[in-house]
């Protein structure tokens, strides 16, 4: 009946996989990462390396520091000073639920996913428009609101990307709040005797007998990440998963995790340096970069809406290869719009 | 406001039929506080209103009661609403502290009382504060756990639902009352009349009924919740299966709306985290938005539902002591106010 077919469906889940070149002008690599904010953990994968390189240690130690802030208050995002000063151009997005959002009083959409009973609304404030100067009806609403109506205090994460020129620092900004400063946690390992699926950059869908798919990767990807035994031996109770075949036994593997809020050109940078790492020829055909976004983000990429249903996942994967082709693969899962 | 406005207020509050309980609610509070000018445009949608939270927030403090719904714009609020009060005070204990720790925000506190038994006295609720000194802490919030009363009344009999008829009764110190029918038309008058917020669906044991579309459509109307649940499954695999069949049942027919799953826990093991529960819910034929909607979202719907109905109580004898009418007109509202009761707001 219906109730077993539901039961065979997995949760909506969706992966993109792209492949293209970065030298390509087309390429929208940038973009890509660019406009996926709120960056939770770079991890990459280098098989066959046993230490990194100087000039990719460098970029992973000056991934900066964000910021902790607790019960500050939302007024304090709108304030004029605070937009000049941080946010060059930028919109508030706020995702609340049905009690909250009749309380605000502000104008905003039910989410797309909702369903028969709305219990989600999004509001978005454009900082950069032109009708939300100080003296503007939108501006003095939204600043009651947030400062009369229903004050709302939250404990924020910030990261600030600065060219350097700027005359005050977040730190000083909000030193009547209790801000602290926090550096990324930054984890290297060297795995050894790892399994590697042989990938062809030509091949999305893989050859049978010759390379893998884009989606097998990515599966084995995640087990590599979660420390699975990729065995498949018969008294492992906890997991059966393989690498998919075909592969190469890879005698060592680094892999590096930083994990903090992140900016996305900090993330820029290393994929820069890593499409370099095959300036010399080295041993191994591809690495990988993989970015996971917050799992209670409102949203994903630029705009679109990420929903929480079982576990808010947005993430995506680059696959660098020796010859500079690429392959992206975005994933989000339930309650989420389709990545770029 | 005059005597013909009024009553036309009156009117449309006590009329069945859809509309936004935000809407309803506004008019009673307006009403109740009576300084209020009544608007039409707050019938609109656009923005959420700027008077809405204003009489949201003074309506949601229920006098008797101390239930302030504080929702707070993050992640999805979890509530268990059967945690069963056995005769063991450190078992119950232990399992509030489990329940904090496992993520759910509110439970409720179920006295249980089976009318079959000798002549039963209802109890006072149990007051959280004879348990804790300070609540514990739910795990990944930093608000402790809120704990309701809930009254489960066992009724295999018609007379043992006048109880909740009478006007002076223990019934009415509780947050959330449920009821328990055992015969097809105790079923069909739980759901068609009965002043409940819950109805429990039998897991232990066979089906004595057939469920029929009526009874559960107008329960679905009038914002009733069903209520399953899953701790005779933990302990023996022919109440399993008596559950998943119950459940199928059941989803069959009301198409998974309305649908609560809590424990009926009584000792800390016997309860499950609310991602689990929700899993779990796939079982019975909910789909996956249903099932979580089971644990978080319908509860929160039944607490509500729970506090309007005495707010409705306490608006209704507040206005009939503050008017001073002619005989005739009190008997109009009495004969409405009746009525009232058995048309509860939808939310």
């Amino acid at each position: 009946m219906s109730t077993l077919r539901r039961l065979r469906e997995a949760p909506r889940h969706l992966l993109v996989c792209e492949k293209s070149n970065f030298g390509h002008d087309k390429s929208r690599h940038r973009q890509h990462v660019q406009t996926h904010y709120l960056n939770y953990r770079v991890s990459f994968l280098i098989p066959e390396c046993g230490i990194l390189s100087k000039e990719l240690k460098n970029i992973v130690m000056e991934v900066g520091p964000y910021y902790l802030v607790k019960n500050l208050p939302l007024h304090e995002l709108i304030v004029h000073d605070f937009i000049n000063n941080f946010v060059k151009k930028g919109k508030l997005i706020l995702s609340l639920d049905k009690d909250t959002y009749e309380e605000i009083g502000l104008q905003g959409h039910p989410s797309r996913y909702s369903g028969r009973k709305v219990m989600r609304y999004i509001v978005t404030l454009d900082l950069m428009d032109s009708s939300f100067n100080p003296e503007s009806k939108k501006y003095k609403r939204a600043f009651w609101a947030f400062s009369e109506k229903k004050p709302l205090k939250f404990n924020f994460l910030l990261a600030w990307h600065h060219e350097g020129t700027e005359q005050s620092t977040v730190m000083s900004y909000f030193s009547k709040y209790q801000i602290q400063e926090h550096q990324p946690k930054i984890a290297f390992s060297t795995l050894r005797d790892l399994q590697c699926p042989l990938l062809q950059s030509g091949e999305l869908e893989g050859k049978p007998e010759e390379s893998c798919s884009a989606p097998e990767l990515f599966d084995w990807l995640g087990a590599v990440f979660s420390n699975v035994e990729l065995n498949n031996q018969s008294f492992s109770f906890v997991s059966t998963y393989c690498c998919p075949q075909p592969s190469v036994l890879v005698e060592k593997a680094y892999l590096c995790t930083i994990t903090g809020f992140i900016v996305s050109e900090k993330i820029s940078l290393l994929l820069e340096q890593l499409c370099h790492y095959f300036d010399d020829p080295k041993l191994t055909p591809w690495v990988t970069l993989s970015v996971q976004g917050f799992a209670d983000s409102p949203v994903s990429w630029r705009e679109n809406e990420h929903g929480f249903r079982k576990g808010g996942e947005h993430l995506y994967n680059f696959v660098i290869f020796s010859n500079q082709d690429y392959w992206l693969q975005m994933a989000v899962g339930a309650n989420d719009d389709c990545p770029p | 406001m005059n005597e013909k406005s009024s009553r036309a207020l009156n009117n449309k509050i006590f009329r069945g039929g859809g509309g936004m309980r935000n809407n309803r609610l506004a008019r009673v509070g307006i009403e109740a506080e009576k300084e209020l000018h009544f608007p039409e445009c707050t019938r609109s949608r656009r923005g959420g209103g700027m008077e809405y939270g204003e009489r949201l927030r003074r309506l949601r403090k229920c006098e008797k009661n101390e239930c302030h719904l504080s929702c707070d714009a993050g992640m999805a609020v979890f509530a268990d609403l059967n945690l069963k009060r056995g005769s063991d005070t450190k078992a119950l204990k232990g399992l509030l502290e489990n329940a904090a720790h496992l993520g759910f925000s509110t439970v409720a506190i179920n006295h249980v009382v089976d009318f079959k038994e000798k002549k039963q006295e209802i109890d006072k609720p149990i007051v959280p504060s004879e348990l804790f000194s300070s609540l514990p802490i739910v795990q990944g919030k930093s608000k402790p756990i809120k704990i309701l009363s809930r009254l489960t009344l066992i009724v295999s009999d018609p007379s043992h639902c006048n109880v909740l008829r009478a006007t002076s009764s223990r019934v009415k110190l509780y947050d959330i009352v449920a009821v328990f029918p055992k015969t097809e038309k105790l079923f069909h008058v739980a759901c068609t009349s009965l002043d409940v917020d819950l109805v429990c669906i039998s897991v232990t044991e066979k089906l004595p009924f057939y469920f029929r579309r009526p009874p559960i459509n107008v329960a679905i109307e009038r914002g009733i919740g069903f209520e399953i649940t899953y701790s005779p499954a933990i302990k023996d695999s022919t109440m399993r299966r008596y559950t998943i069949s119950n459940a199928l049942s059941l989803m069959q027919i009301c198409k998974g709306k309305n649908v609560i799953v809590s424990s009926g826990a009584e000792r800390p093991l016997e309860i499950r985290g609310p991602y689990d529960v929700a899993n779990l819910g796939l079982l019975f034929g909910l789909s996956e938005s249903d099932a979580k909607a089971a644990v978080s979202t319908n509860c929160r719907a039944t607490l509500l539902h729970g506090e309007d109905a005495s707010l409705c109580v306490s608006y209704c004898t507040r206005k009939i002591k503050s008017k001073g009418k002619t005989n005739h007109d009190k008997e109009k509202e009495n004969e409405t106010t009746s009525n009232k009761k058995s048309e509860n707001i939808m939310l």
